[in-house]
């Protein structure tokens, strides 16, 4: 019994503001995960039909990735792919924690909600990863910059 | 005495009470707040990384000799700036999301959770009116492009 009742005066609920508020937020993040899905399927496609004119333009596209060119197709096209899957299931999980926690909401179903927070918890997960190998990369390119400024005078 | 009438509870609100914040869900979200921390904490010193390479670059490359315009460097900082601004407007939200959410968590008030979600949704919702202006400027210029090729068809 005191258990019991030591239990719910620790418990937080989600009351009226917090439910709203999280509604919208699901609605918003349902758009932006379809869009990302669409956007990430197209691409996708767009790399399949004609990925190796992509390749051969990569120089031009994008001068500061090319470098990997010279690791050969198949390399390349590995990590791009891989990079496709990592952002397709980042999306996935953000679509996955709209419509969790939608119905956790709208059915009163709590392992539905908790399921929707440990997905927008991966999200970040990967968000944060992410930074953090985006945030080396710039550092990698600053120095680069130095470098060769310093090579070239 | 008097019937004392008890004014009707809407629906919504007794269907949230139902919901709650239990050990597993709070671990879930702190960790989400945990981590969306990290990701604007390395966004932020991306950006202030990318302000000191639009400063420093036009100076590096004009030492090295190349043929570097004002307007030119003016142009890319400038870009640069705006850029900075949108990138620390929006996640300045996501931070503030992953601050009251562990504050919340912590202290277990619901008052700063609520105001974390809060932030989350503006933060989605920026995101989504972005997206929506981006989407609309592509298929305004995917049109040009069609009418373009078309209108050039129809001259030859």
């Amino acid at each position: 019994m005191d258990n019991t009742q030591e239990q719910s005066l620790l418990q937080m609920n989600l009351d009226y503001d917090g439910g709203h508020i999280l509604h919208e937020t699901v609605r918003w993040s349902r758009f932006l995960s379809i869009v990302g899905i669409v956007a990430i399927s197209l691409m996708v496609l767009v790399f399949a039909l004609a990925g190796t004119a992509l390749l051969a333009l990569l120089p031009t596209l994008a001068p500061s990735i090319a470098g990997l060119a010279g690791l050969g197709t198949a390399i390349v096209m590995s990590v791009i792919l891989v990079v496709f899957a990592i952002l397709g299931f980042s999306v996935f999980m953000l679509y996955r924690f709209s419509v969790l926690t939608r119905r956790g909401i709208d059915q009163q179903d709590q392992a539905a909600f908790t399921e929707g927070i440990k997905c927008l918890k991966i999200y970040f997960i990967i968000s944060g990863i992410s930074a953090i190998l985006g945030l080396l990369g710039n550092f990698a390119s600053v120095i680069n910059l130095f470098l060769i400024n310093r090579i070239h005078p | 005495m008097e019937e004392q009438q008890i004014p009707p509870v809407p629906q919504d609100l007794e269907n949230f009470f139902n919901i709650t914040f239990d050990v597993v869900t709070r671990a879930q979200l702190r960790q989400a707040a945990v981590w969306a921390k990290v990701a604007t904490l390395c966004a932020f010193i991306g950006y202030g990384v990318m302000l000191i390479v639009a400063f420093i670059s036009p100076y590096m490359l004009q030492s090295e000799g190349a043929g570097v315009t004002t307007m030119a460097t003016s142009a890319s900082v400038f870009g640069t700036l705006i850029a900075v601004a949108a990138g620390v407007f929006i996640n300045y939200f996501l931070y503030r999301f992953a601050v009251s959410s562990i504050r919340g968590i912590d202290s277990m008030d619901s008052v700063s959770t609520n105001q974390g979600f809060n932030n989350l949704r503006r933060y989605f919702k920026i995101l989504g009116i972005c997206l929506i202006i981006v989407l609309c400027f592509a298929v305004l210029g995917g049109l040009l492009l069609f009418f373009a090729s078309f209108g050039a068809r129809g001259k030859f």
